[in-house]
């Protein structure tokens, strides 16, 4: 009531002034702050246009009435409003803005803190990092934002998943990917696992649509995510999406830009042999291992089906048209976006309103490959007593994605192109006039990836809706209860469709899938708080959380099709259904305690209690706490405003958080009978008219328990120079153990797997951020946010007995496994026979089968690890120039380490395409040793090795003398050892995946108020993937052969990654 | 006033909401959810037994094992990647995981399960029982004579926390398999069952057939004992081929269908790495045999050509319609094998009729693979011929195509005589297979370190 009556006595009084003074009159003064004069401030009449700056000496001089209000402000400052009073002098001392600090970010649960009292590492995202990036999924966007984070984008295709970490995995074979959070609600992220064939789905996040986004704060450990309990173990992303909040009058907002994709690099292929073995032209063969293109010519047969020039002959032979190489990668085109969006928005003290509409169309890189969406999003809230506000949320995305087969798989399009013989022309038709295929093996062999974008489709639509209510009802300052319930739900449905004569489904083939997920979530809170005295206050949350989820899918097939081309689950003498159900339920209730000592001293405290439905009943709670400490040294007296260290903060904290089991895990049961081992798709029930169920290969465990993450972090928050340059540094330790996994074990025991809770793991690092403005004046400033992370996440212990487990994205070989004492996701396959030092065998015995001068592969090892495929660091850094009403800014990324198994040169070597295989030509002397007179020197080359053997025992012994043997690589030695197929070991493949990437570049000019409709248009143009300096000889090696999963670190014909370009415009009226 | 009305409502929201919480808390969190509703805790044998079946015929003689060794034996011949990889004596224990990983994860636990619920005190079904035991010893069988020591007495025990079981030696997996055919017999024999046999894709329930499978694979196993017990196996497998088939309506085949296609024909369609052997053709083409057709298709010239070992004759001949069709069906034992086992037996006892149980093999294979008796080219090219150990071999090999045999033959009888396939990596044919790296990795301490140029114990 007091408060009440001096404003409104101040506004009389106000009313007063103006009525009494208002006349014009000259104010001069001088703007300075605590270091001297401040130039270039802007000085304005506030409610009008009229306005000047001070001079290099701070001094202002205007024309205002008395009574007016002056606005002062400058970059870095906090603004300063002071009404014209009865002197015609008003000299100005500013004060730096610390709003940076005073930044309220949105933590777990939906409290919103500021940012200077946090105990732990957040960063924050704005709308405006994201709204130029050229990215379908908002994921992409968050990539090179910030520390601790790694994102992959698994291809360029459009609509392609994306794989999202912070701080590394926490999991051996569970999700490590982190809860994704919008608006208070945990929404599902998950999904664009594709395994090694098939086609690139979509992560779920796509279905967000990034311009309804306000902001993202990451919160990556465990203190920061630990009341969100069993779900806290991987990080969370915590969206907040636009609202009419904060606003006074409406506001439209247009958004509209085209984009053009294009594929990024490509490895390289020979160009000058033809198709053939041996040296000999042969059409249909499966290698371009035949004579040089050079020496060819057509014989113009026009009734040779697969080529309209006819077979090649020897130049002279034919009919004088030259032989030519083509180049497979014409079949990529410029693929085309565009995304066009409305947002209507407003609000007043007793409500908010915020409408938005969008819809995007991308067509990708492949021929055919699209993706789609369309959203809309209303979000409202309104007061409907001074006690109670209520408000409610809601989205629909419809996506829609069509996508063309990659990976290992005879219908991949890279590995039809990579495969396709040097000189056969893949656009020369795909198809003869009888519905036959066209392709490089005279129809064999794989598929025609012109084929393939045509006539094989895979159609995925998604109908999504999320929402939900929120209210408060504040009974006092004291204590206010808010609560905050909705749902996700989806449906997913895909087509995936073979015409007849694909070679991977010769007979045609349909399945049709249609799943439904939903998940529901609770929060009630009740919030206290109490200020003790002005240096003390506390809050206090109390709440509860209910959380369900269920899904249920439905899969029908039909191979081999009766009719062509209409698929329809009936035209098939054999179709198959299935189906699938999954449920599970958590309830908790936490408290959040946070007392705050004088502006410098933070704590806060965190519990949760959790039960869970998956968990065994005996043992289906456990108990998460946290402790959190925000110490702002700089508010110690005598530290206090220094002029080189404006802000001091240390934090640190610890916390325990947890994982949970996945249902149905605690028991044994029986699955509908299929089997396969790996060559061919296998067998499965109906069968001989008959069902048929057989005992699962994992044993459940009844005494299974939680997993478990003990964290804790360091960090300081440092700012100099009136926050003009910063550093952030965290120390972060994470220890993950009972870990839940199916630990894998003797198929003779009867099973493959047990569940257990066996493993351990760690990761633990530093993550450094530097933000720092070199330049800062009122028309140009240059603003450079950098970030550094570096940390290990090794796995410390398996099953006992067990020192590796397979993880899902891998081959027979090689494999990406997690394994004991090395960093999670290392690639296991064959290596070469070594001597103790590790260095390569060559071989140097004329009397056994190996070539002499060539390394030998060790299959009497087995398998063993060949390759980490975690970075050692990774970087970024972002530089933002602001010139008047231009601004530019660009995005350098940087990834040092890390291992890729290049599976597609490595095959390619095989089939004489790869750019290697074009060094090939070696003549011999009659005693059988090179002929160096004829050979050109250029193919001549010696193996990095010492001299050795294999014994009979299949063991290698070294001589020890450093080998010289000269050797050429020829087709012998590549459909040998020098291949996958050959019998080459996986090890010959592996490659260093860094890279450092132009990953964002953007400008974009903001017209100053072009007319009272339209009150603000920017316009921008920006690029992603510009550029991209890498030892990496496959595609982008930004990339998944599998998709979003825990196997990384694979390429197999991968499909290759894209460069961007975007034109935007975004109106304000 | 207007605060006492705040604090009732107050206390009554809080009171209501915890109230909530805790009446909500047992609901919610309902245990009974965590029972998977698509996969069932309980089945009936009859269910079991075909997936076991299917199994067998999938991994053992369909298209994985068999495909390897046929390569190694020259009746196909590995002509592009990992068939090529093979074709050379490149098997690793990863390749061999996948028939592992099946033979005792599928086949052998689904076994294991029938035959402890058709034993339930109240339920005991014995012929049910002695299917399971049939098939039990068929697989360890043909398993055995590929990997040579393998865990058994310990094994399949995983729910009883043994992850790790010791590796028996051949010799106790020998007696095992003798053991178990000996109590399928009487199991078999015994008619008080309360559930009878069903499921049965292989022989539709007919529990004399069974007997009769029982008694050919104890002849099969004994008298692959013949350089380890002499002339006493030749004598206890020619008792057991007595009781064993009486003709091609006994073999023992796995059927295969339209949804359900034949391994090889996948293998042809789905990678079709493989193509047929120069020695087996050569063989077949030099004698008119009439089942060369039905073995092998016409290659793109219309001829039966074989690829020469290592060779990569890419437009060789592929498989026939014989093994390779879509409904070819696979086969774990046949009746011409058992009379190859007889002329063998006869031959190496001096014992009269080795003569015409060599004829009526062949005969019976030809009939088999023909649908015709080719009494004519039987008449001309094989009775009568004077029997030896190489002929018999020989004609079981051709007769044996597409089974896990001649491989077995070979190794105890070098015949036929087969040269190293050009590119070789090693000097000479494996003599068996590697242990799986599941095996290597998770049972690191008891699976013998073994590399495939060591004999497996009857072949010591």
């Amino acid at each position: 009531m007091k408060t009440k009556l001096n404003g409104f006595l101040t506004l009389l009084l106000a009313l007063m002034v103006q009525i009494t003074f208002a006349q014009e009159k000259t104010v001069t003064g001088k703007v300075s702050d605590a270091s001297g004069p401040l130039p270039g401030v802007t000085v304005i009449i506030k409610g009008t246009k009229t306005g000047t700056q001070t001079d290099f000496d701070g001094k202002y001089s205007i024309r205002a009435n008395t009574g007016a209000v002056l606005q002062f402000s400058f970059v870095g400052m906090k603004t300063v409003s002071q009404a014209v009073g009865a002197s015609n002098i008003m000299n100005i001392v500013m004060q730096e803005d610390a709003e940076s600090l005073e930044e309220v970010v949105i933590t777990a649960v939906g409290i919103s803190r500021k940012e200077k009292e946090l105990g732990y590492s957040v960063q924050t995202v704005k709308a405006e990092d994201i709204r130029t990036k050229p990215n379908a999924d908002v994921v992409n966007s968050l990539a090179g934002a910030t520390s601790g984070v790694s994102i992959t984008s698994s291809a360029g295709d459009a609509g392609a998943s994306t794989f999202m970490t912070i701080r590394g995995s926490a999991s051996i074979t569970g999700n490590n990917q982190p809860l994704f959070i919008v608006n208070g609600l945990p929404i599902i992220t998950g999904g664009g696992y594709s395994g090694v064939a098939g086609v690139n789905t979509s992560s779920r996040s796509i279905d967000i649509n990034p311009d309804d986004i306000a902001s993202v704060s990451v919160l990556k450990g465990g203190a920061a995510t630990a009341l969100y309990g069993v779900r806290a173990a991987n990080g969370a992303v915590i969206i907040t999406t636009k609202s009419g909040k904060n606003l006074t009058a409406r506001k439209i907002e247009f958004n509209s830009s085209v984009g053009f994709s294009q594929v990024s690099q490509l490895p390289a292929m020979q160009k000058k042999y033809a198709q053939g073995n041996n040296g000999v032209w042969a059409g249909g063969s499966a290698f371009s291992y035949g004579p040089k293109i050079s020496s060819l010519e057509y014989d113009g047969d026009e009734t040779y089906k697969w080529d309209p020039n006819g077979r090649l002959v020897a130049t002279g032979a034919g009919n004088g048209t030259p032989a030519k190489y083509y180049d497979p990668y014409e079949f990529f085109q410029t693929g085309a976006t565009t995304n066009n969006g409305l947002s209507i928005s407003n609000g007043n003290e007793n409500g908010s309103f915020f409408f938005s509409l969008s819809n995007l169309d991308q067509e990708g890189i492949v021929p055919n490959n699209q993706f789609g969406r369309t959203t809309v999003r209303l979000n409202a809230t309104t007061k409907l007593s001074e006690m109670i506000n209520f408000g409610v949320d809601m989205a629909y995305t419809n996506s829609r994605a069509v996508q063309i087969q990659k990976g290992s798989n005879v219908s991949g399009v890279m590995l039809g192109l990579l495969r396709t013989a040097t000189t056969f022309d893949n656009s020369a038709g795909y198809e003869f006039p009888d519905g036959t295929q066209r392709n490089y093996r005279n129809g064999g062999g794989y598929d025609n990836p012109y084929w393939v974008s045509n006539n094989v489709k895979f159609e995925e639509d998604v109908n999504r809706f999320t929402g939900g209510v929120n209210f408060n009802i504040k009974f006092s300052d004291f204590f206010n209860i808010g609560y905050n319930g909705g749902v996700d739900w989806y449906s997913r449905r895909y087509i995936d469709q073979y015409k007849i004569g694909s070679r991977g489904n010769p007979l045609g083939y349909l399945g049709e899938f249609q799943s439904y997920s939903r998940t529901f979530n609770s929060d009630l809170l009740f919030n206290f708080q109490k200020e003790f005295s002005e240096d003390f206050n506390a809050k206090l949350t109390l709440g509860n959380n209910f959380y369900g989820s269920f899904s249920k899918n439905l899969f029908g097939d039909a191979d081999g099709l009766s009719i062509p081309d209409f698929y329809q689950l009936s035209n098939s003498a054999t179709n198959t259904t299935s189906s699938g159900e999954s449920q599970q339920r958590t309830m908790a209730v936490f408290a959040d305690l946070q007392l705050a000592y004088k502006n410098m001293l933070f704590l806060g405290l965190t519990g949760r209690n959790d039960w869970a439905t998956t968990m065994p009943e005996a043992n289906d709670d456990a108990f998460y706490p946290s402790a959190s400490l925000g110490f702002i040294f700089t508010e110690i007296e005598g530290l206090k405003n220094n002029s080189i260290l404006s802000f001091g903060k240390l934090r640190g904290s610890v916390a325990r958080t947890a994982n949970i089991a996945g249902p149905y895990n605690t028991s044994n049961y029986y699955n509908a009978t299929s089997t396969a081992d790996g060559w061919t798709s296998g067998v499965n029930f109906p069968y001989a008219g008959q069902t048929g169920f057989q005992v699962t290969s994992g044993l459940g465990n009844p005494d299974l328990k939680h997993e478990t993450q003990d964290s804790w972090e360091i960090g300081t928050d440092l700012r100099f120079f009136k926050n003009r340059f910063g550093v952030d540094f965290t120390y972060f330790s994470n220890k993950n153990t009972d870990l839940l996994m199916s630990v894998p074990i003797a198929p003779s025991s009867g099973f493959t797997s047990v569940f257990l809770n066996a493993a351990s793991m760690e990761s633990k690092g530093i993550e450094i951020s530097v933000t720092a403005s070199p330049v800062k004046n009122e028309n140009f400033t240059w603003d450079i946010l950098a970030n550094f992370t570096k940390f290990t996440n090794k796995v410390t212990s398996l099953a006992e007995g067990v020192d590796n487990i397979s993880l899902p994205g891998g081959f027979t070989v090689p494999q990406v496994r997690a394994v004991v004492g090395r960093e999670y996701g290392s690639v296991f396959g064959e290596d070469w026979y070594r001597d103790e030092n590790g260095r390569v065998l060559i071989n140097d015995d004329p009397t056994d089968s190996y070539r002499d001068g060539y390394p030998m592969t060790n299959s009497k090892q087995g398998l063993v690890a060949i390759g980490d495929t975690k970075p050692d660091w990774t970087a970024n850094m972002t530089n933002t120039f602001n010139y008047k009403n231009l601004s530019f800014s660009f995005l350098i990324d940087v990834k040092s380490g890390g291992m890729m198994y290049n599976g597609t040169a490595f095959a390619m070597n095989y089939f004489g395409t790869s750019e290697r295989t074009g060094n090939r030509e070696v003549y011999y002397t009659p005693q059988g040793t090179i002929d160096f007179s004829t050979t050109p020197a250029g193919n001549i080359k010696v193996f990095d090795g010492v001299y050795g053997h294999v014994d009979a025992n299949g063991n290698g012994v070294s001589s020890g003398v450093t080998n010289v043997t000269p050797i050429v690589e020829d087709q012998r030695w590549f459909q040998g050892q020098g291949s996958n197929f050959g019998g080459g070991p996986s090890v010959a493949a592996m490659e260093d995946a860094s890279w450092v990437r132009l990953r964002d570049i953007s400008i974009s000019y903001t017209f100053p108020k072009i007319s009272e409709t339209i009150k603000d248009l920017n316009i921008y143009v920006s690029g992603k993937n510009l550029w991209i300096d890498t030892p990496y000889s496959g595609v982008d090696p930004e990339t998944s052969l599998s998709g979003a999963g825990n196997g990384q670190g694979m390429d197999y014909f991968n499909s290759p990654g894209s460069k961007s370009y975007v034109v935007g415009v975004k109106m304000t009226f | 006033m207007k605060n006492i009305y705040k604090l009732i409502l107050k206390n009554l929201v809080l009171v209501l909401s915890l109230l909530l919480i805790t009446t909500s808390c047992s609901d919610w969190i309902d245990h009974d959810l965590n029972v998977d509703p698509d996969s069932p805790a309980n089945v009936p044998m009859d269910l079991l037994l075909p997936s076991v079946q299917q199994a067998m015929g999938y991994h053992l003689v369909g298209n994985n094992t068999v495909r390897t060794n046929n390569i190694w034996m020259q009746q196909f011949d590995g002509v592009d990647r990992q068939s090529y990889t093979e074709a050379r004596y490149q098997l690793t224990p990863a390749d061999v995981n996948n028939v592992w990983n099946s033979i005792y994860a599928e086949i052998f636990i689904n076994l294991h399960i029938i035959i402890e619920k058709g034993s339930v005190e109240g339920l005991k079904s014995p012929n049910f029982v002695g299917v399971a035991q049939v098939l039990e010893a068929t697989t360890l069988g043909i398993a055995t004579d590929l990997f040579g020591d393998m865990p058994y007495t310990e094994a399949l025990d995983g729910s009883n926390n043994v992850l790790k079981p010791k590796y028996d030696t051949q010799q106790v997996v020998y007696d095992n398999i003798f053991m178990l055919l000996d109590n399928a017999v009487t199991n078999l024999n015994n008619t008080s069952n309360v559930l009878n046999v069903k499921g049965d894709v292989i022989y539709n329930s007919n529990i004399s057939k069974w007997k009769k499978a029982a008694n050919s694979i104890k002849a099969r196993h004994l008298l692959q004992l013949s350089k380890k017990n002499g002339n006493a196996a030749y004598t206890a497998a020619l008792a057991a081929v007595a009781n064993g088939f009486t003709s091609n309506d006994d073999d023992f085949l796995v059927p295969w269908e339209v949804a359900n296609k034949n391994p090889i024909n996948q293998f042809m369609t789905q990678r079709g790495d493989i193509r047929m052997g120069a020695t087996l053709v050569n063989m077949l083409a030099s004698n008119s045999d009439p089942r060369l057709p039905f073995y092998a298709e016409k290659d793109g010239d219309g001829n039966y050509v074989g690829s020469i070992p290592g060779s990569q004759n890419a437009s060789a001949s592929k498989p026939g319609k014989y093994n390779a069709a879509e409904t070819s069906k696979s086969i774990l034992m046949s009746y011409s094998e058992l009379k190859f086992i007889e002329a063998e037996c006869r031959f190496v006892l001096g014992l009269a009729g080795a003569q015409e149980a060599y004829e009526a093999a062949v005969a019976a294979s030809v009939l088999k693979v023909t649908g015709a008796a080719n009494t004519a080219w039987l008449a001309s090219n094989i009775n009568g011929v004077p029997v030896t150990l190489k002929n018999i071999i020989e004609q079981k090999y051709i007769a044996g195509y597409s089974t896990n045999q001649p491989y077995a033959d070979y190794r105890r009888t070098g015949f036929p005589a087969l040269s190293v396939a050009i590119g070789a990596v090693i000097p000479a044919i494996p003599t068996r297979f590697p242990y799986a790296q599941d095996e290597l990795d998770y049972n690191t301490a008891n699976v013998p370190s073994v590399t495939i140029s060591e004999k497996v114990w009857w072949n010591q």
